[in-house]
Parts: C-alpha cells; structure tokens; sequence
C-alpha cells in the first residue's frame, strides 16, 4: 500500500460515513454536516491525486478551492432552508417534512 | 370596360339590380323611417318595371335570344357565367315578375299601413323582386340555381315577417326546408350536367337540336332531369313536398299574392317550360312530371274543398293550378303551361289582394265569418274576387277559360286518363272556389252588418283620416288593374302563342272538349250553389256528411303527421340521439376514460414516493452505484 | 396606385405584421393594469395597425406574377439549416387577411370586458403573434414553433376568463391540441432526416424526391397531427367544448382562426411535401369529412346551448373544407381556402353576437332567451345573416366556396360528394331551428328594455358582415387570387 492509496483509502471512509450520515440520520443538521463530509472526501481525492500524479498544473488545488467556495454557498442555502423548515415545523426532523407524499 | 355598355345592358342592369340596391339602402339607412323605406322600394320597383317594359318592348320582335354574360368566377376549368338572357319566354316572365311586384308594393301602402316593420317588409320584398327578376332573366342553370335560393331566403324572411308568432316563423323555417329539400336534388342535378356536358346555358338545354348534341346518355338525361324537377317539386308545392305553402299563409297577404301564388311558386314550371326541350327529350321525365302534377292537382283540390280560411283555400288552389301548369307540361303543351301560368299570376294575385282587403278590413280569416260581417257591401273586392274566381274556375270569358282550355286539349292529345283527371280536377276547383264567392255573397244566419264597426279605429290607427283615401286606394285601384288584365287576357292567346313559340296554332282543341270543360266547370258551380248559395241552402258541403273523407282533407290527407313523425322518429329520435350519445358516450367518454386512466397510473406510481427524503437519496444512490457497476464491469 | 404597390412590394411587411404585434404585446405589458380604457385603445391600435398591413398585403400581391411574394429569407442557423423565411401566396394570404379581420374585431368585441384586462389583451396578442407566424413561415422550424406559441394561451385564455366548464373545456383543449402536436414534430424530423438535405426550408424540402412510403408515413402524420386542430371527425370533440368555454373575442379567434391553423397545415406541410401521401390517403379524407359534414349537423340539431351549435356547425363546415382538400382538385383547393376564409368572417360574426347576448342576457341557452329580434334587432340581424352564410345562402362568402367544393367532390367521390350535399339540408334545418328558437316567437318579457348594440359596439360585427356580404358579391376578388397558388400545387387534376 502507497502513499497515494493511503489517501483515497481515508476519502473512502469518509465520503462512505458521509453517506450513511445523510441516508440515515433524521436530523437536518446532521445530514448537512454529513454532505460536508463526502464534499471533504471529494477534496482530499483531489488533493491526493494533484499531489502524487500530476503536480505541475495545479488543477486539482483549484478544484478544491472550488469546492470549498460552493460548500460554504451550500452550507448558506442548506441552513437557511433548514431555518425555514423549522419555522414551519417546529422541527428539524426530516420526518416532519414529508408534503411530497404521492 | 364601358365600351360594352349598350343602353340595352343599361336597362337590363337597371331591371335587374335596382332592386337590391333599394334592399341596401332600406337595410343601412332607412330602416328608422317608414315613409322613406316606401318611398325608395316604390321607386326601385317602379324603376325595374320600366326598364323591363322597355326591354319587353325592345326585345318584343327580336329574331333570336339577346344574350349578355360575363365570367363571375373561374375556377380552373370551371366557369360560372353571370348574366342576363332575353328571349320571349323570359321577357313574358319577367314583365310579370316586374308588374306584379310593382302593383304589390303599391298595395302594400295600404295594407302594411301602421305597421311598426314596414321598412323591414319593403326592403325583403325588395330582395325577392332582386332575387326573382335574376332567376327569370339568368342565362345558365347555375345562376338560376343562385337567385332560386336567394328567392328561398326571401320567401322565409317573408313568411316570417310576424316573427313574434311561433306559427309564422314556424311556417318560414318548413318552407325553407322544404324547399331546400327539392332543391339539394336540383343542386345534384345540375352538378351531374355540369360535369358530363361542360356547361348549362340554358340556350343549349332550350334549344331540341342542342340537347341532343350534348352527347349525354339518355339514362344521365332522365336522371338529371328529374332531380332537377325534383327543385322544381319543392318550390312549386308539388307532391309530396307540398305542405309547406298553406302553412306559408302566415305571411303577410301581398306577400302571399306576390310570392306564395303569382311569381316565386310559379319558379318551378318556369324553370321546367325554360328548358322545355331538355325534358321533351327524356320521355319517362315527361311522365314523372305529368304524374306528379296530376297527383298534386287532384290532393290539393280536396283539401280546398274544406278549408275555412280564406287564404288557405287560395293557398290550396295555387297548388292545385300548378299542378295543371306541370300537367300541361308534362303531357307536351309547352305553351299551354306557359300560358296558364300568365293568366293564373295575375288572376291569383287579384284573388290574394282581395281576400287582403277583407283581411284588413274584418281582421278574419275565415269566409264565413267575414260574410255575416257583411263583405258583400264593399262592392269593388266583392265584384273583383268574383271576377277572380270565375277565371280561376275557367268559365268563360275570363283569361282563365282560354288557358285551362289549352291544357285541356294538350292531356287530351295525351291520353284519356289525364283528360278525365283534368276534368274532374277542373269540376272540384269550379266547386270550391264558387263555395267561397256563394258564402260570400249570401250570407246566412243572423248577419251582423257593422258587426266590427270599426272604420274610425281603423284610420285612426294609419295615420289620420286625411291619408284614409291613400290607404284605402293603394288597395282598390291595384284590384282594379289586375281585375281589368285578368278580363282581357284571355284574348291576347293567339299573340302570346306567337310570341312565344313563333307560330300560332289553329284552334287545337275540339269542341266536345271544349264543352266538356265547360260542362265540368258549371257542374262545379251548380252543386257550390245548391250547397251555399241558393235561398235555403244549409252552407255545408257534402262532405260533412262523410266525416272520415272530411277529416281526411281538412288534416291534408296526414302528410304533415308523416312528415312531423319521419322528423321526431328518424331525425331527432333516432340520428340525431345516436350522434350525440355518440359524441358523448364513446368519443368523449373514450378521451376522458384514457385521460383518467393516466391519472390514476399516475396515483398508482406515485405511491412510491413516500415523501421522505432520504429513501429518494436511497433510491438515487442506488442507481448511482448499479450504473457504477456497470461500467466497472462491461 | 400601381406605382405605389410596386413601392409597397419592397417592404418588409410580413416582419412588420410581427413587429407590430410583439410590441403591441410589449406596449400592454407595460400599461398599470388600472387602466384598462389605455389598454383596450392600445389593442384596437395594434391590431388596426396589423389589419391595415394585411389588407395592403391583399391588395400589394401580384397575381399576374403569382408564386412566393414579399420574400424574407436568411439564414437563422447554419449548421442545423434553419431560414427565418416568411412569405405570401395566394393560400396564406386570405388566412392573414382572415387572422389580421378577426384580430381586430375581435379587440372591438372585447371592449365590455372589465376583468383582468391587461392580462387578457396581452396573451390574445401573443396568440395571434404565433397565428401570424404560422401562416407566414415557409420554414418548417419555425412554423412549429409559431404554432406551439399558437396553442399555448389558450389555456389560460379559456380557463380565467371562460364561462360553462371551462377548466375542463381548456384542459381538454390544450391536451387534445398538444397531442396533434407530438404528431406533427415526429413527421417534421422524419422528413428532416430523410431528406438528406438538412434544411427546414419548405421549398427546398418539396423539392427532394421522398419515397411514397415515407410520405404516404409523412402525411398521415401530418393530417392527423393538423387535422385535429381542424376538428377532423373523430377528433372534433375537443372544439364544441372550447368553444363553449372561451370567452367571446378568443372563440373567435380560436374557431375563425385558429381551426383554419390545422387545414391550412394539412395542406401546407402534409399535402405540399408528401404529394404521393395525400392521393393515397384522399379517399379516407373524404370518408371523414363526409362523415364530419353529416355528424357535425345532426349533432348540431340536438343542442340547445348557442355557442355549441356554433361549435358543432363548425365541425361541420370544417368538413367542407376537408372535402375540398380530399379532392386533390385546382377547384377542390380553392374551395377549400375559400371556404376556410368564409367560415373564419361567419363564424366570428357569430360568435361575435352571442358574446355580446350572452353580456347582456346572462344566457345563451336556446330556450331560455326567445324572441330577441324584438328586444335587440340590430345584434338578432348580425346573427341571422350569418346563420344564412351558414346555411349556405348564395351571395354570402361561403356559398361560393361549398359550390367549387361540392362540384369536384362529386366529379372525384360521386356518392360522398352527393351524401355532402345532402348534409346541407340538415344544416338548414338546425341553423334555423336555432335561430327561430332564439330570435323569433314572443319576445321575453325577462329581456325587454336590454340595450341594443349602438354605433360603436356593432362596428366589428359591422365590418364582419360587410366581408361577408362582399366575397359573397365579388368572390372572384378572393378566387383569383387564392387561384394563382393552387394551380401550381404538385399533384393536382387541373379541373
């Protein structure tokens, strides 16, 4: 095991726990936070492979920036939805939110 | 453009399209004030007439058909001419055409007097005469086809003048579908000649020689000619589409004269005796018309011989006369046909004006009713009606005598059988309309002689005593005119034949039939007059000793139960339902049921979605992850 | 006057006909919703102003010359061959003058409406934008683009401001219309791609040689896909119902203008490109217009509600011109647009005087109103004379047009063509029927002292009339011209 497979063996773990977090956790909060994690995965990917495959042009650095930037959008979209969600419901328990019954 | 305006064209224009001008101007600008509608459809109507005396005139010893057209639409190969065509046959027709609209409008200052719709009334009467005077004078089947119509439209916006009355506008609708009924066959049969002749001028199918080289086959010949004759069956009133004219009474009187018995009726035996040569060659065409003109004459006799109102026995005897115009017709009397029909506009037009005045003076219909109110002191209508009737029922020496005479003659050059059709149809018709003049003249039972008693009321109401004299003479001098024609005509036989056919025939009939019509008719006026008029007559006929014959005529021998039945049953029951739950059921309901079939899948599935969140995330990574898989492994 | 067409022939007046709608459309968005009496004078403007443009393009176009005239054409998208390509000849030519008619009448007729007015005016102007479009493109792109932006107001157009069901009659409509439009699509990119040419440009496209099956597969899809907006039995149901619903000044357009949408596809696109296809599937055409002449009539008989028997005479009367179309015939063809035409001015005169019965009566049931020429005269008149145009009455515009069409009818199908003419009769008696019903017998009480239209309310119903009146007179200032573009059509028997 290298140091490059190190890497994307921890981005694995963490989009994985990412995953569960926002598939099983009923809390808004905490799915936001688990989003976060799997965009953390993603960019330590990036990092890992600009830094081991190909350092010269630094796109994978770019990216990452990029995804911190639209994280940091995302995390203000997703907070003030979640602020809505609570006013109307009291709650941010996602099963509280289910007006797209079929 | 003008340098083919000859001031014969002029005039022709003049005849032809004044009207309808007077019918625009009435419409758009005086429709709000009476006098001035009047004025204008009396001046328009006054126009055409001279301008069709003048062409009557000019054209009086003209070798050959003056003919003027020019191309109204073209549409590839196919050419609809527009124009007029003058040869004696038309000129005749459209002299009538032209006098009797002129007199009627004169007479309608009188009768129409007070009423709030007369301008309405001028400018309709002015369409009919527009719509007449063209079919008279058109010179192709098409264009007579067109004006044939328009002269429907006319008729059923005439006959419905009272529109707030169910029957009058009842009466219009059944007039124009039942004239349109004949006339869809008349429309199929031109668009058969038109297609496998190339043309209708009516100077090739009035012309024997070129009927013949028209190539057509003679079973197309007969087919084509009798649907065409099946036009003129529905707006002639013949068998078995004849009800609708009793009915079309409900029109204003003049208006029953001028159209529902002197000139638009008379369209359809116009329009066979225009292409005379066209059915003279098709023999089994010629037998349908004499049939169906014999049928009608003897069934509409009948029903005369019971009705009570005034007009629905005029009514009945328009239909019966036209019948013996197809008769004469029918059995080769080209102008025996032609003939009576001359003599019987003028003479119906003076029988319809007077039982007008009577109208107008007692407000009746019925005869009877009219008699003990004392009609036979109003001297002129009373003298003018009989003279009328006499014409009517051929006794000599009124135009009528002459014209029945030649018909006779031409069903006994027939056959028999038509003769003795004639005959006895000749007697009934002596009957009935002697039964009215007899009712009229000698009123029975207690007689209420200024019953009504409202002269005063009646001038009061029209416009103030001092025009009295307008109202009442605008009446009496046009029964005076038509009184003086329906006297002299008769003797202006041998003229018109020359007129008309170039020769004039020696006297063709024998004598025995002359003394068998008149027999016929003054057996006719004996038996009226025992009946009605003589001193202890009881004025019932001897038919209301037969009280199923009886119910039998006065119901028109069931006809309009048929037809009402065929509507409720056939139409409206039966096709129309059908349709409509058609439309409803299966289309309709067809379209909603997929519509709601796609709804209801639509629920169905959307019963998936549980509405929370993360099992569409489930859902979404899984398909992720299957695609991923995927592509691992192809 | 001469001179001054020929002047007038080097204008762009067919993109001025759309300029001027877009900002008429503009113009009344831009208008403060409280003011609706700027509005409606904005709208009379704009739609004079087309109505003017039109009426000169009637009077500009060259029928000795003939052919394609006030030619627009560049090219739009390369790579894909799209032409922005507008055009006249003698068939599009009466619709724009029909669309350009009624667009304006229909402003006038709408004078009364009080609710959401802006609303309104805008959507029907945006509607009439993709009429116009449609009528004048000769690129197929962008044909079916104008007629999606065709069909789309209606919708909202019929269920805000409609009257009986009109949620239902708008829903109805819209799918039933967007559905003849998943047909049209798959047909145009079929004849796209076989081609081989790509191009959208519909002259360049007639003139590639497409195997009879593919147009025989072309133009059925083209008819049906079309042929629903023209109401071609069995899919008529959906034009009654809408009828019905819309308001006054949109069944109007929508039975005057934009049923003629659907035939005059058919004929432009279906029968222009796929010639091989519509004399294959002519008979068939003739067996369901026959069918919708004689259906439409009887179904008609039944109804006691005015706008349905306006509803279903048009079904009827559509049927005519599906004949004519099913003839294949130069005579056929020109009845046929002529009819059109006809039917467009009578059927939005007829619209255009119940709109203004039902305003005022608050009914349009039969037997409920009775006796209305006491009452209202002038608008029972209106109504009558066009009911006679219905009937088929000679010297009113649509007579002219029934006869060309019933003479080739018989000459191609003698038994349908007669079975046709026989429809006519109910015609007469159901448009009678309803118009004795209505406007004859005693007046009602109910109604008495109900205004009559004045001056300036029958001044469209005045102008519809008088078109009436005068193609009915002078067809052949209307024949002669539609003439010049039917005789070239490819296929046609020269009768």
């Amino acid at each position: 095991m290298n140091e490059l497979q190190v890497y994307l063996f921890v981005a694995l773990i963490l989009f994985c726990l990412g995953l569960t977090g926002v598939l099983q956790r009923r809390s808004l909060i905490a799915m936001l936070i688990s989003v976060e994690l799997m965009l953390n995965a993603a960019s330590l990917n990036f990092m890992a492979f600009n830094r081991f495959l190909t350092p010269e042009p630094a796109v994978g650095q770019i990216v990452t920036l990029f995804i911190i930037g639209t994280a940091a959008a995302e995390a203000a979209i997703g907070l003030s939805i979640i602020l809505a969600v609570f006013r109307r419901y009291q709650s941010i328990d996602i099963e509280r939110a289910r007006e797209l019954k079929g | 453009m003008l340098d083919g305006l000859s001031f014969e064209l002029l005039m022709a224009i003049v005849a032809s399209m004044a009207p309808v001008l007077c019918f625009g101007l009435i419409m758009v600008f005086t429709r709000r004030s009476i006098s001035a509608s009047v004025t204008v459809g009396i001046i328009g109507s006054f126009l055409s007439w001279f301008a069709s005396l003048y062409l009557f005139l000019h054209y009086f010893h003209a070798e050959e058909a003056v003919v003027f057209k020019g191309a109204w639409v073209v549409s590839a190969s196919l050419k609809i001419p527009f124009g007029y065509y003058f040869d004696p046959h038309s000129l005749l027709m459209l002299m009538i055409v032209a006098t009797i609209s002129l007199v009627i409008q004169i007479y309608s200052i009188g009768y129409m007097a007070g009423d709030p719709g007369k301008s309405r009334y001028y400018a309709f009467l002015c369409l009919f005469s527009w719509s007449m005077i063209n079919l008279v004078i058109a010179p192709g089947l098409l264009q007579l086809y067109i004006f044939w119509e328009l002269v429907g439209v006319s008729s059923y916006l005439l006959i419905g003048f009272y529109f707030e009355k169910w029957s009058a506008s009842e009466a219009g609708k059944k007039a124009f579908v039942m004239t349109r009924a004949g006339d869809i066959g008349f429309f199929i049969g031109i668009i058969i000649l038109m297609l496998t002749t190339g043309h209708l001028s009516i100077a090739v199918f009035g012309n024997a020689a070129e009927v013949g080289n028209t190539g057509l086959s003679q079973a197309l010949l007969t087919l084509s000619a009798i649907l065409i004759f099946s036009g003129a069956v529905g707006k002639s009133a013949q068998f078995p589409l004849l009800t609708w004219l009793p009915d079309a009474m409900e029109g204003p009187t003049p208006v029953s004269a001028l159209l529902h018995s002197a000139t638009m009726v008379a369209a359809g035996v116009y329009l066979v005796s225009r292409i005379f040569p066209f059915y003279a060659a098709s023999s089994t065409a010629m037998m349908v018309v004499l049939i169906i003109g014999t049928i009608t004459m003897l069934l509409s006799s009948t029903m005369a011989m019971t009705a009570r109102d005034i007009k629905q026995v005029w009514a009945f005897s328009t239909i019966s006369q036209l019948g013996f115009m197809f008769m004469g017709l029918g059995a080769g009397a080209y102008f025996a046909g032609v003939f009576h029909l001359t003599t019987h506009a003028f003479f119906k037009a003076l029988l319809f004006l007077c039982a007008g005045v009577f109208i107008h003076h007692f407000e009746t219909n019925d005869f009877f009713e009219m008699s003990k109110a004392g009609a036979r002191k109003m001297l002129i209508p009373m003298i003018t009606v009989t003279i009328g009737v006499a014409a009517l029922s051929g006794i000599p020496p009124f135009s009528g005598f002459f014209s029945k005479e030649a018909i006779m003659a031409g069903l006994a050059h027939k056959g028999n059988i038509w003769l003795i059709a004639g005959l006895l149809g000749a007697a009934m018709t002596a009957y009935y309309s002697f039964r009215v003049i007899f009712v009229m003249w000698f009123p029975k039972g207690e007689v209420e002689e200024h019953g009504h008693g409202h002269e005063g009321g009646h001038d009061d109401g029209h416009g103030g005593g001092r025009w009295a004299w307008v109202t009442e003479w605008s009446m009496l001098s046009v029964l005076l005119i038509l009184g003086a024609i329906t006297l002299v005509l008769g003797f202006f036989q041998k003229e018109l034949e020359h007129f008309l056919t170039g020769h004039s025939a020696e006297h063709h009939g024998s004598q025995l039939i002359l003394v068998l019509a008149l027999g016929c008719a003054l057996a006719g006026v004996i038996l009226a007059w025992f009946e009605f008029g003589a001193k202890n007559a009881k004025q019932e006929g001897f038919l209301s000793r037969m009280k199923s014959v009886e119910a039998l005529f006065s119901n028109r021998w069931y006809m309009d139960h048929a037809y009402r039945k065929l509507l409720d049953y056939v139409v409206y029951g039966g096709i129309t339902n059908t349709f409509t739950r058609n439309d409803r059921v299966i289309i309709d309901g067809g379209i909603d049921g997929l519509c709601r079939f796609t709804v209801s899948l639509g629920r169905a599935v959307s019963r998936i979605q549980s509405g929370l969140l993360q099992y569409n995330l489930y859902l979404t990574f899984l398909v992720v992850a299957l695609m991923g898989l995927y592509f691992l492994l192809v | 006057m001469a001179d001054f067409y020929e002047i007038v022939r080097q204008w762009p007046l067919l993109s001025g006909i759309q300029v001027v709608t877009a900002l008429g459309l503009l113009v009344i968005m831009f208008i403060p919703e409280d003011r609706p009496e700027v509005i409606k004078k904005v709208a009379a403007v704009f739609s004079g102003l087309d109505l003017i443009i039109c009426i000169l393009l009637f009077l500009a176009y060259d029928k000795e010359i003939g052919g394609l005239q006030f030619v627009e054409k560049f090219l739009w998208v390369k790579t894909l061959g799209i032409h922005y390509f507008n055009a006249v000849d003698g068939i599009n030519l009466p619709m724009l003058l029909l669309t350009g008619i009624v667009l304006f009448t229909g402003c006038l007729t709408m004078w009364q409406l009080e609710n959401r007015v802006k609303e309104y005016f805008a959507f029907s102007f945006l509607l009439v934008l993709g009429v116009f479009g449609v009528f004048m493109s000769f690129d197929l792109f962008f044909l079916f683009v104008y007629y999606d932006i065709a069909l789309f107001p209606m919708y909202p157009l019929i269920a805000i401001w409609g009257s009986t069901r009109k949620e239902y009659g708008a829903m109805k409509l819209t799918l039933y219309l967007l559905a003849g439009s998943a047909l049209i699509l798959p047909g145009i990119i079929l004849l796209y791609i076989k081609s081989g040419l790509w191009t959208f440009d519909l002259i360049a496209l007639s003139g590639a040689q497409f195997t009879p099956y593919i147009q025989s597969i072309g133009f059925l899809l083209f008819y049906f896909g079309f042929g629903v907006l023209a109401g071609v039995w069995p899919f008529h149901t959906w034009s009654p119902v809408g009828h019905v619903a819309a308001p006054t000044s949109v069944s109007m357009i929508h039975a005057g203008v934009l049923m003629k949408l659907g035939a005059y596809g058919v004929l432009r696109v279906g029968a222009f490109l796929c010639p091989e296809g519509w004399v294959q599937w002519a008979d068939l055409m003739a067996v369901l217009a026959v069918v919708g002449i004689v259906y439409g009539a009887f179904v008609g008989l039944a109804q006691t509600d005015l706008k349905y028997v306006i509803g279903y005479s048009s079904v009827s009367h559509m049927g005519i011109v599906g004949l004519g179309l099913s003839t294949v015939t130069v005579s056929g063809l020109n009845g046929a647009v002529f009819q059109m035409f006809a039917h467009g001015i009578m059927t939005a005169l007829l619209f255009s005087s119940v709109g203004y019965i039902y305003d005022k009566t608050h009914t349009k049931t039969t037997f409920e109103l009775g006796g209305m020429s006491r009452n209202m005269p002038i608008i029972s008149g209106f109504f009558i004379l066009a009911a006679m145009a219905g009937v088929g009455v000679p010297a009113l515009a649509s007579f002219w047009a029934e006869l060309l069409v019933f003479i080739s009818a018989v000459k191609v199908f003698p038994i349908r063509g007669i079975l046709a003419i026989c429809g006519l009769l109910v015609s007469a008696l159901f448009m009678l029927r309803v118009v004795m019903k209505t406007f004859y017998g005693p007046a009602n009480p109910k109604f008495a002292g109900l205004p009559d239209v004045n001056f300036w309310l029958a001044s469209p119903r005045i102008i519809l009339a008088g078109v009436i009146v005068l193609f009915g007179l002078f067809p052949w200032l209307m024949l002669n011209l539609i003439q010049v573009s039917t005789q070239s059509f490819p296929k046609v028997m020269g009768f």
